[in-house]
């Protein structure tokens, strides 16, 4: 027995920052939350050099996947350019060499926290969506033991309760973001906060996404051609947000989820969220040859 | 800003390897290319210390043993690694995890040869409406006896590996014999 | 071009580190001495929290944060992730403890003695304003006792097990490796008890202290008494491959035995933590005595106060709203003005807006 045979070199950093033995189990876990679509799989959840929910289960699942040849894309809101995109996008590129771009259309790994780009995914490529709390029956039931027996049970029942009330007392479901989905007709997962504008755009989708809860140590998958069904009722349809008529003032584009900027003078104009798909209408309106993919939603409506 | 950091051949080796296992659950059927032939690179890729295997030979189980995993009856393993799948009847002893926690459910990873033999019929997630595909090298009434064992979500994963080339079928996966 | 892409966010941001740092100035090495020295509660609270035994660290963790104590624990948490595990140390036991400061409120007095050790307990909480106006506050020397109290004392419990007071503690033979690690693998309820003295061993201690003085104050079943009190520095004995075992150095603990008198027998409820914090062990003790048979959702449940108490996970989940919500909130937005238009709509026709509002229960297939 040497010394050399019991230890490895020493290194300052392992690659991608989490050592071999966390990036084996959050392997072991993704492939187990990708078998059983829309299920919370419990891992350890590493502390890493950022704050907890911040993006941290987002993190360390792009940390295992990352190779100095994955083209990553990191958006917060829609906006490559935000501070805490940018902040992981910097962390990322430096533990990995990996390339970075803003374009949807060359990301082989996005990470994204609150939206999906409006340019369709391929099959190529994974989506990784930060979770604030990965567990839809929250609302209606804070401890996680009990909801997790609810998700053993398939025990819905107070969730469509919680939805039918609103319907009653505001004439609609009040559900922002985070809208409730069925994934494969078992497991009722929270797609992220994302709007719900973005909620059909994981549904029998091309790629691959993975939603991974830092903080609350678990991890969720939607593999590709999976179902994913926003809970509603027969009678009362599922509702985008009504986005479909707004035109970025920048970009001149119409069709999109928009933010809105309120005015001193009390009315609001309005801006693509998703900056790059902006930014590139902007350079083709300049002349520059620029490459648009396809979307999701053409003219406001959400294609096949 | 310091320079950028290279990954060893190891981390190289075991992250294409995990590339090829996620994608191959992910898209049931599809075959995708490991980067180097065999299971071992498999082991490397996902068994550690915190694992419990069972190893169909010897050499499968010294080489998954020192990586710090425990090893098994095939009933207590998390991870189990045969080179063939002897009788159906050992699927009905692989652990499927539980209602409660699905996540505890087995990986089986076998040795077969695909693109011949035995014709299916995939259905199910991760799957464009179906998919057929062959698979030889397992013993008959292998589909049948995982049909029967299954209770989604409970069950188990498959990586079928031929060579360097790996087939996955979640427990999400209709496997229908054509 | 009307879009700045990336740039804008990255400037901001390092601009932004450069503005905190440059509050605090140059760190040097002094400075971490200086803070090693003069604050040891102070490292052994941010230690504790942290799990991670280093004062050098933890020193050098409050200097590149100015003292932000969350700050600090996620700094020394994130290193702690990319250490190897090179060894898993031999069990502590109390009665090999070295032991500083050891009280009891069960007896007026126990085998091997109350020992008062370092504490400002009986202090007069005064200000020394004199070291602001020029003088040095120097404190007075400490004069050794004629009979030094033992190093090494069996535990206030065990004597009470051995006359049949409490059910001695059943030790956990599991050894090395297989010791569930709550760094390691997930916390899942109910808890293995591995993971429950680890999590609270890293707890927060103004959370381990709210939560643990909710139950003190009623909202827990048991009430405490301090069975005994230590602070001690317990031996880190480590096997080398040749199989020699050696002590490797020594850490501070700290560790809190609370009972519940009610039952027919007393009952246990245990807390150690790495670094001297009398406060939070004595809590923490408090919610382990009170989590049998809590109900869910009370403060003294186990998954409550384990959750809870976690510093590094609340602080930054605390912290997390400070970041864009935007598109969140615009998708409320817009639910919101379509409820109102609804609801203005109703009003103004409220016969036909009751004949399309009738959903069912029944859920799409």
């Amino acid at each position: 027995m040497t010394l050399a045979s019991l230890t490895r070199d020493w290194e300052p950093m392992a690659y991608g920052f989490l050592d071999a033995s966390a990036k084996r189990e959050i392997r072991r876990k993704t492939l187990k939350a990708i078998s059983v679509p829309g299920c919370q799989m419990p891992y350890a959840s590493r502390e890493v050099p950022m704050a907890r929910g911040w993006g941290t289960g987002g993190l360390q699942v792009s940390c295992t996947l990352i190779n100095p040849t994955t083209r990553i894309k990191v958006i917060d809101q829609g906006a490559d350019d935000s501070v805490n995109a940018a902040s992981i996008r910097r962390f990322l590129a430096r533990v990995s060499g990996a390339p970075t771009t803003t374009d949807t259309l060359e990301a082989d790994l996005i990470q994204s926290r609150h939206r999906i780009p409006e340019e369709r995914l391929r099959e190529d490529q994974v989506l990784v969506l930060q979770v604030p709390n990965p567990e839809p029956l929250r609302p209606v039931q804070p401890n996680m033991s009990i909801a997790r027996q609810m998700h053993a049970d398939a025990d819905y029942g107070r969730m469509w309760l919680q939805l039918y009330e609103q319907i009653v007392r505001a004439g609609r479901v009040m559900q922002g973001a985070s809208y409730p989905s069925l994934v494969n007709g078992r497991f009722v997962m929270t797609p992220s906060p994302i709007p719900r504008w973005d909620v059909p755009k994981l549904h029998m989708a091309k790629h691959l996404t993975l939603l991974s809860a830092g903080r609350e140590k678990r991890l969720h998958a939607v593999p590709p051609f999976t179902k994913v069904e926003p809970l509603v009722f027969d009678d009362v349809p599922y509702k985008v947000e009504e986005h479909a008529h707004l035109m970025c003032h920048r970009s001149g584009l119409k069709g999109f989820f928009m933010n809105e900027i309120p005015q001193a003078d009390g009315t609001s104009i309005h801006e693509v969220s998703d900056s790059d798909l902006g930014v590139k209408a902007i350079h083709r309106t300049e002349g520059a040859p620029v490459e648009i993919g396809a979307t999701w939603y053409e003219n406001g409506e959400m294609g096949q | 800003m310091q320079t950028a950091p290279v990954p060893s051949d190891f981390e190289t080796r075991t992250n294409a390897t995990y590339d090829a296992l996620m994608w191959a659950l992910s898209r049931p059927g599809l075959i995708r290319d490991l980067p180097a032939p065999g299971v071992e690179g498999v082991i490397d890729a996902l068994i550690d210390r915190e694992c419990a295997v069972h190893a169909g030979t010897p050499d499968l189980c010294a080489y998954a043993a020192q990586t710090g995993a425990a090893i098994v009856p095939l009933a207590k393993a998390d991870h189990v690694i045969l080179p063939d799948a002897q009788t159906p009847a050992m699927l009905r002893d692989l652990r499927q995890g539980s209602d409660m926690h699905p996540e505890d459910g087995a990986t089986l990873i076998l040795i077969a040869t695909l693109g011949t033999g035995q014709a299916l019929r995939l259905t199910g997630p991760g799957v464009d409406g179906h998919i057929d595909v062959r698979v030889d090298g397992l013993t008959d009434g292998f589909w049948q006896m995982r049909r029967d064992v299954m209770r989604y979500p409970m069950g188990f994963e498959i990586f079928l590996i031929d060579g360097s080339r790996v087939m996955g079928l979640p427990r999400s996966t209709t496997v229908e014999v054509l | 071009m009307a879009y700045v892409a990336t740039r804008g966010g990255e400037r901001a941001i390092e601009q932004s580190q450069r503005l905190f740092k440059a509050e605090m100035g140059a760190i040097t090495p002094e400075r971490v001495a200086e803070l090693r020295a003069a604050l040891p509660y102070l490292i052994d609270r941010v230690m504790g929290e942290a799990s991670l035994y280093d004062e050098d660290l933890a020193a050098l963790a409050l200097a590149q944060t100015g003292g932000e104590m969350y700050e600090a624990a996620l700094l020394l948490r994130a290193w702690r992730t990319t250490q190897p595990r090179l060894q898993v140390a031999q069990p502590v036991t109390q009665d090999a403890l070295f032991t500083h400061r050891r009280i009891s409120a069960a007896f007026k007095d126990i085998p091997g003695g109350q020992v008062l050790g370092p504490t400002l307990d009986y202090s007069h909480r005064i200000l020394a304003t004199e070291v602001l106006t020029g003088d040095t506050h120097t404190p007075a020397p400490v004069e050794p006792a004629a009979k030094p109290s033992p190093a090494r004392q069996p535990s206030v419990a065990a004597w009470q097990a051995e006359n049949g007071l409490l059910d001695p503690a059943v030790p956990d033979q599991t050894l090395g490796n297989d010791i569930p690690d709550v760094t390691r693998e997930p916390l899942l309820f109910p808890a293995k008890r591995a993971h429950t003295l680890q999590s609270l061993a890293r707890a927060e201690t103004g959370g381990a202290l709210a939560l643990g003085y909710a139950a003190q104050r009623g909202y827990g079943q048991a009430h405490p008494t301090v069975n005994e009190l230590r602070l001690a520095e317990a031996e880190i004995v480590v096997e080398h491959p040749r199989g020699t075992r050696f002590s490797a150095g020594r850490v501070k603990i700290s560790q809190a035995e609370v009972v519940d008198k009610k039952g027919a027998g007393l009952r246990l409820g245990f807390s150690a933590t790495m670094g001297w914090n009398e406060v939070k062990v004595i809590a923490a003790a408090t919610l382990d005595l009170n989590a049998p048979g809590a109900p869910k959702g009370a403060p003294t449940e186990e998954e409550f106060f384990l959750y809870h108490t976690e510093g590094v996970e609340a602080s930054g989940f605390c912290i997390h709203f400070k970041l864009p919500h935007y598109v969140t909130f615009q998708s409320s937005l817009d639910a919101m003005r379509d409820a109102k238009a609804k609801a203005a709509a109703q009003q103004a026709q409220p016969a036909e807006a009751d004949a399309t509002e009738h959903p069912t229960t029944e859920p799409a297939q």
